[in-house]
């Protein structure tokens, strides 16, 4: 095959506001995957969805350059044209499963409707080929599949039927917008695993766009870097990981790597114990008026001292947030007891008392849902210091000094957080959680919706200001290398009951828990060719 | 919660909205000051015996009590009682009155939510200009004109000046002008809510699954309407009991709403409550389905 399959060219997209993709070209041949990485907004997704004439409304192509595809240009801006093309030529999968499935109607029949437009006539063709696709696609049970609604289904399972859906025409082309974010690690692996196994046996080429770097190297031969709206680097792969030119993927590269690297576990100081839990479970009320209460943690005991940082690890629904929550005294616990900064909590007695409360502080994941959207950063600042009793006049000062504490200057002071990025905006939660000088500081998936670098300078950030003010860290999270890199202890929890715990630098020992094996295969960053990436794991 | 618990749950609560409802009528009609006897002494000259005597035949001087269980079972048969004032069976009256009002409340809903839908709908499809004008320009006639000004401003232009249609007891114009009325309020939310739906991830799925764009408006954005249209006829349905009665009144028509407005300016307890009763119990019934329609739509709300 001489022609590339997919010649991106000059591909420009601007906004009422400015462009947003300049210039951006690169090819793709027959049955290779091209991974693009960069950071959000750096216009991956919009190069994506315009090669399916799919840009949101607002959005435009430059009349120069454009999308060679199969050695014909694709009319981009023609809904009818491009309707001949989508779903049966290139077929996309998005970020979102759960949002991107019809919630009105059962996978069945989206199925149906997929394979109808495929020109497959006979209903029971048409089943028996839902079937086979939810199989192929690695889902049991196929026709109890097909009668379930979306969300009767889970976020891997959901992912499994837009792929299913998407493979149906066998598309010589599937564009891959950021498929696994949405998902827990383990997954989002088997995601990942699955479209590199179709890949190969369809013998598609596959556009894969992610920020994650490690699954670009698990699945791609190349790999093209875009930073502001144009590709600043592109190669294979493995050259590209090894020895990267340009400033934006050694960033992205080096931020990898400094997760990847064991850093020395803090001293550790039994006299000062800021938290100590002894067999503590936390129930959730039944949902129905005599149902059974929902166990959410079950017999956690654990202990945490001063300028150390536990880590605790897990996927989704498995406790940790909710224990997060006990720990800062926003919700009750069910048994056991819990000693938080020297006061003893009770079922009976569960919130914090006096000064206790202002000395345990919690950040969230999503710093704009936690931040008040009709407050300046300045006001938002003063709220604290208001309840503290600081004098109005020295709110300035301390807001000032606080944020210049956390890399944020005098001019962020009067701008409101829809007008600061993702990683100011968590900066803002932290500096405003430590102005109350907080013994304790609970972190529940603070850097999970940030970008890798981005993650990486919130990170050296929140350790800085520990060593600093020597505050004891609950870090909950579910990428384990980010919870390796910032703790001294990992408790891992499946389920509502710890699994297992250990020392960080010892995460990789062979005595670990099979559960958390599972969790490490996962992330593990291959010895890198894309034709051994179904070995993993 | 199965589907069957669940329309039996709705079923249970229409049941107690509709007691709730009949105890409501009889006491609201009870402490306006004054009773049929004080109207007819007025009209007719009574004497305070005379008066007397027709409290104690008419059941006035019972108990409330004692009164509203006796209302209760007679209704629960069919039996609303008879007029004060005409002595005929109020459930004859309503039932004489109940097709006019009907006609008049389901052809101008149909023709709401027939406009409404197809403005609504192409406005989002097109993404023009004058399709969205013309949503706009619905929602500002409903707010900004009231259906009885509409209706006297028929009356002089389309009766009195053109002389198309009689004064008195067509039913043609209202029907119109509440319809545009009630388009007018569905109009912009439904509008509002399908733009959104148009830009939402699972259409933008559809479109790269390459579906023809008849088939995403059916299949994914009317369901993403349907509930918001349900929550909003149900309001409408119930506005149309206000918005019959000035109607009817204004183009002389004997419905229900002409029907209750005659018996309250004569304490006529029975009709009264009687009208006022079979309207309610109407409403309930209509909203009931509603909800049952919209939890047979939306499978996510199975829980």
């Amino acid at each position: 095959m001489t022609a590339p399959l997919l010649k991106v060219d000059n591909l420009c997209i601007s906004a009422p506001s400015g462009p947003i993709v300049q210039g951006v070209g690169f090819t793709l041949e027959r049955g290779r995957t091209l991974a693009l990485i960069g950071e959000s907004g750096s216009g991956k997704s919009m190069t994506a969805l315009s090669i399916l004439g799919l840009l949101p409304p607002g959005l435009s192509h430059a009349t120069e350059g454009g999308v060679i595809f199969a050695g014909e240009a694709l009319p981009l801006g023609e809904e009818r044209r491009m309707r001949t093309i989508r779903g049966k030529r290139i077929a996309m999968v998005f970020q979102d499963p759960m949002a991107c499935l019809n919630p009105f109607s059962s996978v069945g029949s989206q199925l149906d409707e997929t394979l109808r437009r495929l020109n497959v006539t006979a209903r029971e063709v048409r089943r028996e080929r839902s079937q086979r696709l939810l199989t192929e696609v690695g889902l049991p049970d196929p026709p109890t599949i097909l009668r379930r609604y979306p969300h009767e289904l889970s976020g891997g399972q959901q992912q499994r039927v837009m792929i299913a859906m998407a493979i149906a025409g066998e598309p010589e082309l599937l564009v891959a917008d950021e498929p696994t974010s949405a998902l827990d690690a383990s997954v989002a692996d088997g995601i990942v695993r699955l479209l590199a196994d179709l890949q190969r046996r369809h013998r598609m080429a596959m556009l894969f766009i992610t920020h994650d770097l490690a699954i670009a190297a698990r699945l791609a031969h190349d790999i093209a870097v875009m930073q502001r709206g144009k590709v600043v680097e592109i190669g294979a792969a493995q050259v590209l990981m090894s020895a990267p030119r340009h400033p934006c993927s050694t960033r992205l590269i080096g931020a990898r790597r400094m997760l990847g690297a064991p850093r020395s576990p803090a001293p550790t100081t039994i006299e000062s114990r800021v938290l100590v839990a002894n067999g503590v479970s936390v129930d959730y009320a039944p949902r129905r008026l005599f149902g059974r209460p929902f166990r959410a943690v079950e017999d956690v005991s654990l202990t945490l001292g001063a300028g150390n940082t536990l880590g605790i690890l897990g996927e989704s629904g498995s406790g940790k947030s909710t224990l997060g929550a006990a720990i800062a005294g926003l919700i009750g616990i069910s048994g056991g007891c819990m000693t938080v900064l020297g006061q003893e909590r009770t079922q009976r007695l569960h919130t914090l008392q006096g000064s206790r409360r202002r000395e345990c502080q919690l950040i969230f994941q999503n710093p704009y849902g936690a931040l008040n959207p009709r407050l300046t950063i300045a006001q938002l600042m003063a709220e604290p210091l208001a309840l503290m009793g600081v004098a109005a006049a020295q709110h300035t000062e301390r807001t000032t000094v606080a944020l210049a504490e956390v890399g944020l200057e005098r001019q962020h002071m009067m701008r409101y957080p829809h007008q600061l990025s993702g990683g100011q905006r968590q900066r803002v939660s932290i500096s405003r959680a430590l102005l109350c000088r907080p013994r304790l500081l609970v972190c529940d998936e603070v850097v999970s919706a940030l970008d890798t670098t981005v993650k990486v300078q919130i990170l050296k950030l929140l350790k800085r200001l520990q060593e600093a003010y020597g505050f004891g860290m609950v870090f909950i999270g579910h990428d384990i290398e980010v919870v390796r890199w910032i703790s001294d202890e990992i408790i891992v929890m499946h389920k509502g009951r710890i699994t297992d715990r250990f020392a960080a630098a010892e995460m990789e020992a062979d005595e670990r828990d099979t559960w958390t094996k599972r969790l490490l295969a996962c992330t593990r960053v291959p010895s890198h060719s894309p034709s051994t990436a179904h070995a993993c794991g | 919660m199965n589907l069957l618990q669940d329309i039996a749950f709705q079923l249970a609560r229409a049941l107690m909205q509709a007691f709730a409802i009949m105890v409501i009528v009889f006491l609201l009609v009870r402490v306006t000051p004054g009773d049929v006897v004080d109207v007819l002494a007025i009209e007719g000259d009574l004497t305070a015996e005379q008066q007397e005597v027709m409290r104690e035949e008419l059941g006035l001087d019972r108990p409330l009590v004692t009164e509203f269980f006796n209302w209760v079972r007679q209704a629960a048969t069919g039996d609303l009682g008879q007029s004060l004032r005409y002595g005929r069976p109020v459930a004859d009256m309503v039932g004489n009155a109940l097709p006019t009002t009907l006609t008049l409340a389901a052809s101008s809903f149909i023709i709401g939510l027939v406009l409404a839908f197809s403005t609504a709908l192409t406005a989002t499809m097109t993404q023009g200009r004058f399709t969205t004008s013309l949503v706009n320009l619905l929602n500002i006639w409903s707010i900004a004109f009231p259906t009885f000004c509409v209706g006297v401003a028929a009356i002089l232009v389309f009766s009195i000046w053109l002389g198309w249609l009689p004064v008195l007891g067509a039913m043609i114009a209202p029907v119109v002008i509440i319809g545009i009325d009630n388009a007018g309020q569905i109009a912009k939310p439904l509008f509002e809510e399908l733009r959104e739906a148009a830009n939402s991830a699972h259409v933008r799925t559809a479109r790269a699954k390459g579906l023809h764009p008849v088939r995403i408006a059916i299949a994914y954005l009317l369901p993403t309407a349907i509930p918001i249209a349900l929550a909003l006829s149900g309001l409408i349905l119930a506005g149309l009991v206000a918005g019959t009665l000035t109607m009817e009144v204004l183009f002389g028509l004997s419905g229900i709403g002409s029907l209750t407005l005659q018996a309250i300016h004569g304490r006529d307890y029975p009709v009264v409550q009687g009208a006022v009763v079979v309207i309610a119990l109407g409403i309930v019934a209509i909203n009931t389905v509603m909800d049952i329609l919209h939890r047979l739509i939306d499978p996510r709300l199975a829980r």
